[in-house]
């Protein structure tokens, strides 16, 4: 046990880079997906088709060959981001796609009598769906929003193929120098469950104090 | 809504099996090196080792070598994309390098055929593989640490390498691993590198990047001022590049070790002794040569004393 004592310091240094990883990540994403989503449901047809070339690039191609192609190919273009810096976008813009499709169906399930009153009391279409659709459309998809957040936290580990030193990349470290694969990854493992853990518990909490009873 | 033509789907279907199909064809590279046809396709100058090398006059009854010839093959931790240790070669899907060779000269001093089953480790998975009896053995450049003896028994060293320094060509002030203090370094991600350049300079900025291709690209674009790398692989990759420069000699000296399942003293007498033999026959020089040779000038060095290694007592 005392190679998980021992590292401690490791373990804490690579936890926090993966928890500010996933907030920012989050935080990107959260805004690119409600933007795309809009974008997805306005009534021009170039916007609508913009949205939907964003989420099929981004979702159709996996997120490692993204962030590889970030960290390698942007600087040969004369684009040089620092590593953590390029990893937090490259995630952020990638979850966007999934929270676009997630917002999405929220849109969706919002009666057509909404959108209808909204347009009939004179709203334009930004305003109706950012006064009358978004608020109840984000409401309903509190859950598959919070299973993204856990999938956010999850892809952050592969940052560390990219040389950003996360909790899987400073797990590997301390590996390397103890041999002891079993425990390191047990604990970096039970780490990112707490992790999630967290998300899910704030995700239920979310949604019992923002539901909509119809 | 996303629509998809059932036919387009289905084809679609059909291309990413048969894209997994390629992929798992290509990773358990029964590399039975049966392919008799000495350096067949690229490196046409390389002999074929096997046919000469020795194989064992008698196994002790019940040993781990008796069910490894009764199996009729040698299950080998190591990897497939190490340049001059252990790589694939995507045109005739045998695996070369100095690992490699080994792997199969010991195969064939076990069962008397040189027919080897890589099973691509990695250094995670390495001790693991080990103890619960997937791999018999592991050459993948596994130098033998105290600590890793806790886990798994080391026959050799079979050969020693060292840590240098590369730079971008031109870049000076970088020659000892004492100028990497306060720079920033780029290192493979587990390899012996990352602990060698904390003890050389402790303020460093460590960069790890999965392989060496990715360390040089991020060498070349700036992301760090020099890259520590294995001798051998860096003066395969400087003699392709010439933008990389090496700076200095070997500053650390890396003892390799034969993985064997901690216990095995049995077989780990066994290895000893095949290393003895072809080290003392001229074998061992023929496959440096045959690998790092081709990079690295001159004769092939004095491999390191069995057991010299702490941790391969």
């Amino acid at each position: 046990m005392n190679v998980i004592t021992d590292h401690l310091g490791e373990f804490g240094d690579g936890l926090l880079v993966t928890v500010e990883l996933t907030l920012l990540a989050l935080a990107g994403a959260l805004v690119a997906g409600v933007v795309v989503a809009a974008l997805r449901v306005s009534p021009v047809p170039v916007l609508r088709a913009a949205g939907t070339a964003y989420v099929e690039t981004l979702q159709n191609i996996p997120l490692l060959v993204w962030l590889v192609l970030a960290v390698f190919g942007l600087p040969e273009i004369g684009v040089m981001a620092g590593l953590f810096t390029t990893a937090a976008v490259v995630i952020a813009l990638y979850q966007g796609a999934y929270v676009a499709e997630a917002v999405r169906s929220g849109i969706n399930s919002v009666p057509v009598g909404q959108g209808e009153a909204a347009r009939a009391l004179g709203l334009t279409f930004t305003q109706s769906l950012r006064m009358v659709i978004l608020p109840q459309a984000l409401r309903t998809v509190v859950q598959p929003l919070g299973n993204i957040a856990i999938m956010t936290i999850m892809n952050t580990a592969l940052a560390a193929a990219v040389g950003v030193v996360e909790l899987t990349a400073a797990a590997n470290r301390v590996n390397l120098a103890e041999a002891q694969p079993i425990w390191i990854f047990v604990t970096a493992g039970l780490l990112y469950m707490a992790l999630s853990a967290i998300a899910g518990l704030a995700t239920g909490t979310l949604e019992r104090k923002l539901a909509i009873l119809r | 809504m996303v629509r998809t033509l059932p036919g387009l789907r289905r084809s679609a279907v059909a291309a990413v099996a048969a894209l997994s199909l390629a992929g798992l064809a290509a990773c358990s590279s029964d590399d039975s090196s049966s392919s008799a046809v000495p350096g067949a396709a690229g490196g046409g100058d390389k002999e074929d080792l096997t046919s000469s090398a020795p194989v064992a006059a008698s196994l002790p009854a019940g040993s781990t070598m008796e069910k490894i010839k009764q199996r009729g093959r040698l299950i080998v931790g190591g990897s497939l994309d190490a340049p001059l240790l252990s790589q694939q070669n995507p045109a005739t899907k045998k695996v070369e390098g100095l690992d490699a060779d080994f792997g199969r000269l010991l195969a064939k001093y076990i069962i008397g055929k040189p027919e080897v089953k890589i099973v691509n480790s990695a250094s995670e998975t390495r001790e693991a593989l080990l103890s619960n009896g997937t791999v018999d053995v592991v050459f993948q450049t596994y130098s033998i640490t105290p600590e890793r003896a806790k886990q798994v028994a080391f026959a050799g060293p079979y050969y020693s390498s060292g840590l240098v320094i590369a730079t971008k060509k031109g870049e000076t002030g970088i020659l000892k691993p004492e100028d990497l203090k306060g720079k920033t370094v780029i290192a493979g991600a587990n390899t012996p590198a990352i602990p060698a350049i904390k003890k050389a300079a402790p303020d460093a900025k460590i960069l790890t990047f999965g392989s060496d291709p990715e360390c040089v690209q991020a060498l070349k674009q700036g992301r760090g001022q020099a890259y520590v790398q294995d001798e051998a692989v860096l003066l395969a990759t400087a003699k392709q590049d010439p933008s990389i420069q090496i700076q200095g000699k070997p500053f650390t000296s890396d003892p390799y070790g034969i993985g064997l399942k901690h216990g095995d003293a049995q077989m780990k007498q066994f290895v000893n002794d095949w290393l003895k033999n072809i080290q003392a026959s001229g074998l061992w020089a023929k496959v440096w040569k045959n690998s790092i040779g081709t990079v690295v000038q001159g004769d092939a060095p004095q491999p390191p004393a069995l057991g010299s290694a702490p941790g391969s007592e």
